[in-house]
């Protein structure tokens, strides 16, 4: 999978699942403050990325995540170990 | 959303095990899982009084103490029941192993901590990330009264049931959010088998109410905790004991 998919994919179930308008998902911004995310709904984050990428994460796989491109990195880092 | 809503009782082939999951079919029509670890005949005879009362129940073994085995024995069931969710989890799987701490052995404080304590944790970590994205849920503890105040000669059981209180505040407060309530329930000496060699007749002049509890009464408190009408508790311990002092 290109990286380019991979971001469409992300950004589309974002988008969908924290109610949120596309601009705000920019590839730098601040993943947390962006989505307005709180410990709790890291766990919803891990259920959406499983279910439409197949891969296994846990929370140590969200330390260095800050920005989108970091998720999109840790996704990709994923898919790659998997493939 | 899941097709079917479950409540699994832990330790659920007798005593107030099986009073709770009768209640929790025939009360709030939810279909039961009944846990045991080895008397399959108990959980079958516990099943069969759902069944004929109309209601729907399911046995499911394993020994909340051992993480590995429980972890698979609910993937399992998870594995074979994809629309379902288990919204209710009631950890009422416990031993008692009394003696003075003097002389306790090493295997009766570890047993009693892993069954109460440890169990709690084996059962509800893996069903919390269902009930989190379902926003709605239900998870009663049942301690007693010996982990509020503590028992001289309990103190493996004291300790255990103490941990789950504080497991109950903190996990309570961590996940009220998502809508899903944590609480204990405390009974006092409530007629069971883990309490039938106790001399009811002098320990009752300890209880205000002259008598022991019915393992029924319990399982209506509980029923209610897991109901609607209990929205707004959550981190709660409470006490079911006849007036104990506690």
């Amino acid at each position: 999978m290109s990286r380019d998919e991979i971001i469409d994919i992300t950004n589309k179930f974002l988008i969908e699942e924290f109610e949120v308008e596309s601009e705000v998902v920019q590839p730098e911004a601040n993943l947390k403050d962006s989505l307005d995310l709180d410990s709790l709904d890291y766990v919803d984050l891990v259920v959406i990325i499983e279910s439409n990428f197949g891969i296994k994460l846990e929370s140590k796989d969200f330390t260095d995540v800050n920005t989108f491109n970091d998720l999109y990195d840790l996704i990709g880092s994923k898919l790659h170990a998997i493939a | 959303m899941a097709d079917k809503k479950y409540a699994l009782v832990t330790g659920g082939s007798r005593g107030i095990g099986r009073a709770i999951c009768i209640a929790l079919a025939s009360e709030l029509n939810y279909p039961v899982l009944i846990n045991y670890q080895s008397n399959i005949q108990a959980a079958e005879e516990t099943r069969d009084i759902i069944v004929a009362g109309g209601g729907e129940a399911e046995l499911i073994q394993f020994d909340v103490s051992n993480g590995a085995e429980t972890h698979a024995a609910l993937a399992n069931w998870k594995d074979q029941h994809p629309e379902s969710i288990i919204e209710v989890i009631v950890n009422n799987a416990g031993v008692a192993r009394d003696g003075l701490f003097l002389w306790m052995e090493n295997d009766d404080w570890t047993t009693v901590i892993n069954t109460s304590l440890n169990g709690f944790y084996h059962v509800t970590k893996p069903l919390m990330q269902d009930v989190l994205r379902q926003r709605y849920g239900r998870i009663i503890n049942i301690v007693s009264v010996s982990g509020v105040k503590g028992t001289p000669g309990q103190t493996n059981y004291s300790a255990a049931k103490a941990g789950l209180i504080g497991a109950t505040k903190a996990l309570a407060q961590e996940i009220a959010k998502r809508n899903v309530t944590v609480n204990a329930v405390a009974p006092g000496f409530i007629e069971t088998d883990m309490t039938h060699t106790l001399d009811e007749k002098e320990l009752k002049k300890l209880i205000p109410l002259n008598r022991f509890g019915k393992a029924e009464e319990v399982a209506d408190l509980v029923c209610f905790l897991a109901s609607k009408k209990a929205s707004y508790i959550t981190g709660e311990v409470i006490n079911i004991n006849g007036g104990i002092y506690s």
